[in-house]
């Protein structure tokens, strides 16, 4: 063995405390990045297997063709469709599949929700040998008074065969006998889903399907070849519809449902390698000080004849076999991550079919990457310093260290507006789109906190002495001390707090995106729309056109309009458009109109937004050729031009919508207003009592939709504060271990102090008041980073989601009392460490 | 090893590589002057200091505090440059070395003892004994670090920890260890400083032992006139000069001299 793994090796197993502090920082952010692998692969396959597994009788589906890609319905096709197939030739089994919104009801008639699926009714003709669906007990429903349910849901209320139950749907509440609880595939439910089943005529009327199916599935005869049933069906096909095979329509699926994985997985990810880039900071600065602390060490090494550069090489040893080590504990971490989080959503109600778990090799490489690279980029600079250190340093430590600190701020100047710039110009540049952005803009925050955090140290003294007055005030001499001890070590007062910083910075900056997001909103629904009641949708398949009917029929309503959506192409680029009653929303809305009028919108004609108009070259009388998914070409005549761009950027009236699309109308929201003279009062309760059958429509006024809209981003706020836990966990660990380090290194010096008479409780109090101030200055310089951060940020998105800064001091106030804790709980173990010192031994130390 | 053309003092008298008892010097310098701070402050710790020390011999420097002799020790080896003038060891000239070199010179060529913290913390007694050799990719003279180990008595100790073995094993650790790969010369920077008296004789005598025996070169700093009676000869050294000089010197001769200073 080489001397220098030798020292490396000794030198991990002598620094316990260290080692272990590196070794958590590090397995923590590779379990992260692992677990976030591992959770989306895992998640992605189980949704290939379930979808391979409910589409592996169906050897072809029938159903209308889309020109192009969207997430819209597609058109549903005529149930006649089924019986001219049966006549093909080759073909054995065929079952018309319809699904729609069906949720059960409690005995006392309020709706049942699952924890976090949605709610289906479907269609089922029973165990034919197609259906993904599998009986667990009883025998399939057939007719009205009949129906089958999941057994996950059935277990969960209490339902079993034989019991009565009622369900509501688009066309009304029904009831039914129970005669099966039923499974998809070998799960007991599919993603947490409540299925209702029914047969497929009770469906088609109970439904309100209207004669039409959403596709026909198709088994062939034993010994047919599908691609030849496949060319005999085509030829009965009416136009705009297809026939295409199981496999096909369960990667589409699967790729559909993965696209959620996919952004799911990778906003983990990017919370994953924010505590990777903070274990970072804690292992470059644990390593600069035990480098310090052990400069007679690496100066008589050097004296005996180590060069510069074996020096160098130990201490990257050091760091690699850490870095190695926790990798490996790291990917095992990693797996308990995912279980965990797995197990978590089980019991949040999602009910994935057994998920096993995916190590992919890439993940594994990954992890490899992040955890070894991390401790080696910690470890250059300090490593680069002690290969600096002069031999003659063994007698006289004091010339050890050069002072590197005009050439610290320059190159700190310089990575904080590079970083700066390259977020900036993500932001709003955006090149290379949304890949770029996030590339971008990442990319030069962590320049920045690297700039700022080798900054920081600048101020870290006058910063700290006021954060310290009040203290000091307070606790007399151990405040003062703890004053004096943060101050007089500024670089690694600042390198400490940087980690506790970079969590602060994001929490902050999503809290000014956040409000600014709020008070945009109150801003839109004060001056852009005047509705009284907004009815959002609860079932995750958007609202019945009845409710809207419903409440447009009531006198106490004044003007009612469901907002309503499609996707179309214009020069083969793909627009959302939304489609509305012209009448009522001239009513509700002031899109703020540039040209024509809003309640004149005719057929065929379109309200468009002035960018969109601008970059089309249109004005009004224009007109734009439109071709919507089922093949429908239609041309629009522009008929006004508005500039709010609240409601989108395209508008169309319901009937012209009508007029290109056959999908199963879903509306997004409803908005509406009281009739003149009609009290608050009196209108709820004709809201409420017309919606009384409908508990998917959320009913909420003006007031409590900002309410239940602040909610939601209060959560996101909560959520990423969450995702950052993890970070800011390590960011208080670094400063417990820096701060150990330090009474490590002061050893003689609280002997001392010990010796002329303060007691246990004051050198307590004194490390522990040193936490605080490092914290509270880690927080006050997130605070600022972070604000200026979410300033940018919120200028950077589109006025029609932030048009109005704004900031919440309370957050503010959160998070220094949090910091306060932060630096208590920091605290801890060194002020024990400092308190229980042996006073002779402590004084005897050189 | 390459010999450079010497600078602009005089070249030193011909030194032979190899060790030859009452042969000429092993290491010294000519005219060496180290000055510290600039203007008004300027501080000379080496005020023209040429002296030569012979090979297969034990001398000691001494002086009062702030005399300059750590610096010439610091200066001689390698450790610390010269603001100008001229160290050597052998027939090499340590100005003209780059870091690799000396790094090299330091391994091979020179032993070290230092006052305290001669040890690694974290290797045991014989890694630190092997350390310069290991730090070469060599394991040395196996027979001779036997020896070597045997005669500083610490056999049994070999697999201890310097936190588990006293101030005087220690400083026979640190002997042995520059001891272990035979230099041209050792460098001792007043290795009894932390010492008891006793223990520290013990030390002194195995330094003359290897003198006397394997013909070892030793130059010692040293304040304490006892340790430099083991010496064969003492240098003194005032202000950065060297002041004067005594060949055999015993304790009460040395005690003399320096009261005859004051």
């Amino acid at each position: 063995m080489s001397a220098g793994t030798l020292i490396a090796r000794r030198s991990i197993r002598a620094r316990w405390g260290r080692t272990l502090a590196i070794a958590f920082a590090i397995t923590a952010s590779v379990s992260f990045v692992v677990g976030s692998f591992v959770l989306a692969d895992s998640l992605r396959a189980t949704f290939d297997n379930l979808f391979q597994e409910l589409n592996a009788n169906v050897d072809l589906e029938i159903r209308s063709a889309q020109q192009f890609t969207t997430d819209d319905a597609r058109d549903p096709i005529d149930v006649a469709v089924a019986d001219s197939i049966r006549g093909v030739d080759g073909v054995a089994v065929v079952e018309p599949t319809l699904q729609r919104y069906a949720q059960l009801l409690d005995p006392s008639g309020k709706v049942i929700t699952p924890a976090g699926g949605p709610t289906f009714g479907v269609s089922w003709e029973g165990d034919n040998g197609i259906s993904g669906l599998t009986i667990k007990e009883g025998r399939a429903p057939n007719g009205p008074g009949e129906l089958a349910i999941d057994k996950a849901t059935a277990d969960k209320e209490g339902l079993g065969v034989g019991d009565k139950v009622s369900y509501l749907t688009d066309s009304g509440t029904f009831s039914g006998t129970i005669t099966a609880t039923v499974g998809l595939g070998s799960a007991d439910s599919f993603g947490g889903a409540q299925l209702t089943v029914l047969d497929l005529d009770t469906a088609l009327v109970n439904l309100g399907a209207d004669g039409k199916v959403d596709a026909i599935d198709v088994k062939v005869a034993d010994g047919a070849d599908v691609a030849t049933v496949q060319r005999s069906i085509e030829r009965v096909l009416p136009p705009n519809a297809e026939a295409v095979t199981g496999a096909e329509v369960a990667q589409e699926t699967s790729d559909q449902v993965n696209q959620f994985v996919d952004v799911f997985g990778t906003g983990l990810l990017i919370f994953a390698f924010i505590t990777a880039f903070v274990s970072g900071f804690i292992i470059n600065n644990v390593f600069q000080i035990t480098i310090g602390q052990r400069l007679r060490e690496l100066a008589l090494l050097r004296a005996v004849g180590a060069s510069g550069r074996q020096v160098r090489r130990m201490i990257t040893l050091e760091a690699f076999g850490l870095g190695a080590l926790s990798t490996v504990l790291g990917v095992f971490g990693g797996l308990l991550v995912a279980r965990g989080l797995i197990a978590l959503f089980d019991a949040a109600g999602a009910g994935f079919p057994d998920t096993s778990i995916v190590l992919e090799p890439r993940t594994v490489i990954v992890a490899a990457v992040v955890g070894i690279g991390i401790t080696m980029a910690s470890v250059i600079v300090p490593s680069r310093r002690a290969s600096r250190i002069p031999p003659v340093a063994a007698m006289r430590p004091e010339l050890g260290f050069v002072a590197m600190r005009t050439r610290r701020l320059v190159a700190g100047a310089i990575v904080t507006m590079v970083g700066l710039t390259t977020f900036v110009i993500g932001l709003f540049v955006r090149p290379g789109g949304t890949t770029g952005l996030i590339a971008l803009a990442g990319g030069g925050a962590l320049l920045l906190f690297l700039g700022v955090a080798s900054l920081s140290s600048t101020i870290a003294t006058p910063v700290t002495r006021v954060i310290g007055w009040p203290i000091e005030k307070l606790f007399k001499i151990p405040g003062a001390l703890a004053r004096q001890n943060v101050a007089r070590a500024p670089r690694r007062t600042s390198s400490s707090a940087s980690a506790l910083m970079i969590g602060v910075a994001l929490v902050s900056s999503t809290a000014v995106f956040a409000s600014s997001l709020r008070a945009s909103l109150v801003n839109t629904l004060e001056s852009a729309i005047s509705a009284d009641y907004i009815v959002t949708d609860q079932s995750f398949q958007g609202l019945s056109p009845v409710v809207s009917e419903k409440l447009a029929a009531i006198p106490e309503l004044d003007a009612v309009t469901p907002v309503r959506g499609v996707t179309g192409q214009v020069d083969g680029n793909t627009k959302n458009i939304g489609a509305v009653d012209p009448v009522a929303f001239d009513k509700l809305v002031n899109p703020d109109l540039l040209q024509g009028t809003v309640a004149d919108l005719g057929l065929n004609e379109l309200l468009l937004q002035k960018d969109p108009a601008k970059d089309l070259g249109v004005t009004v009388g224009s007109t734009v050729d439109v071709t919507f998914q089922n093949g429908v070409t239609q041309t629009l005549t522009v008929a006004g031009i508005y500039a709010d761009a609240t409601f989108g950027n395209w508008l169309i009236s319901l009937d012209t919508l009508a007029e290109v699309s056959d999908a199963p109308a879903r509306d997004f929201f409803v908005i509406a207003k009281l009739a003149d003279g009609v009290g608050a009062a009196t209108g709820d309760a004709a809201v409420e009592a017309a919606m009384a059958p409908y508990p998917q429509a959320n009913v909420q006024t003006n007031a409590e939709f900002l309410d239940s809209q602040e909610a939601q981003i209060n959560q996101l706020l909560l959520i990423i504060t969450m995702l950052l836990a993890f970070a800011i966990l390590i960011a208080i660990l670094g400063i417990s271990i820096t701060l150990a380090l330090g009474v490590f290194e002061r050893t003689r010096e609280i002997g001392l102090l010990r010796a002329v008479g303060m007691n246990k409780r004051q050198t307590r109090r004194s490390v522990r008041w040193e936490a605080v101030i490092v914290s509270i200055f880690g927080a006050f310089v997130g605070i600022v980073v972070g604000t200026f951060l979410g300033v940018v940020l919120s200028l950077a998105v589109p006025d029609d989601v932030i048009s109005k800064l704004a900031f919440n001091p309370s957050i503010i106030i959160i998070i220094l009392i949090g910091a306060v804790i932060a630096g208590l709980f920091a605290a801890l173990y060194p002020s024990y460490k400092a308190s229980n010192m042996n006073v002779l031994e402590a004084i005897a130390t050189e | 090893m390459s010999t450079p053309a010497p600078p602009a003092p005089p070249a030193p008298p011909a030194a032979p590589t190899t060790v030859v008892p009452g042969g000429t010097a092993a290491a010294g310098s000519i005219d060496a002057r180290k000055t510290y701070g600039i203007g008004d402050s300027q501080v000379h710790a080496l005020d023209g200091v040429s002296v030569s020390f012979e090979t297969g011999k034990f001398t000691a420097i001494m002086g009062p505090s702030g005399s300059g002799k750590s610096t010439l020790l610091h200066c001689l080896a390698g450790l610390d440059t010269l603001t100008s003038g001229a160290t050597f060891i052998g027939d090499t000239y340590l100005a003209s070395l780059d870091d690799k070199a000396l790094t090299e010179l330091r391994r091979t060529r020179v032993g070290f003892i230092f006052q305290a913290f001669n040890l690694i913390p974290t290797l045991t007694a014989e890694e630190n004994i092997k350390l310069p050799m290991m730090l070469g990719g060599d394991t040395g003279d196996k027979e001779w670090i036997d020896h070597v180990i045997t005669t500083v008595g610490m056999g049994d100790r070999l697999k201890h920890r310097p936190s588990e073995l006293s101030g005087g094993q220690q400083q026979r650790v640190a002997v042995a260890r520059a001891l272990a790969s035979r230099p041209q010369i050792i460098f001792a920077d007043e290795p009894t400083g932390n010492l008891d008296s006793v223990t520290g004789a013990e030390i002194l005598s195995f330094m003359r032992n290897a003198v006397r025996d394997f013909g070892q070169t030793i130059v010692m700093v040293t304040h304490d006139p006892i340790a430099a009676s083991y010496a064969d000869r003492v240098v003194f050294v005032g202000d950065g000069r060297v002041t004067g000089e005594m060949i055999d010197p015993t304790t009460d001769q040395v005690i003399d001299h320096l009261r005859n200073w004051d």
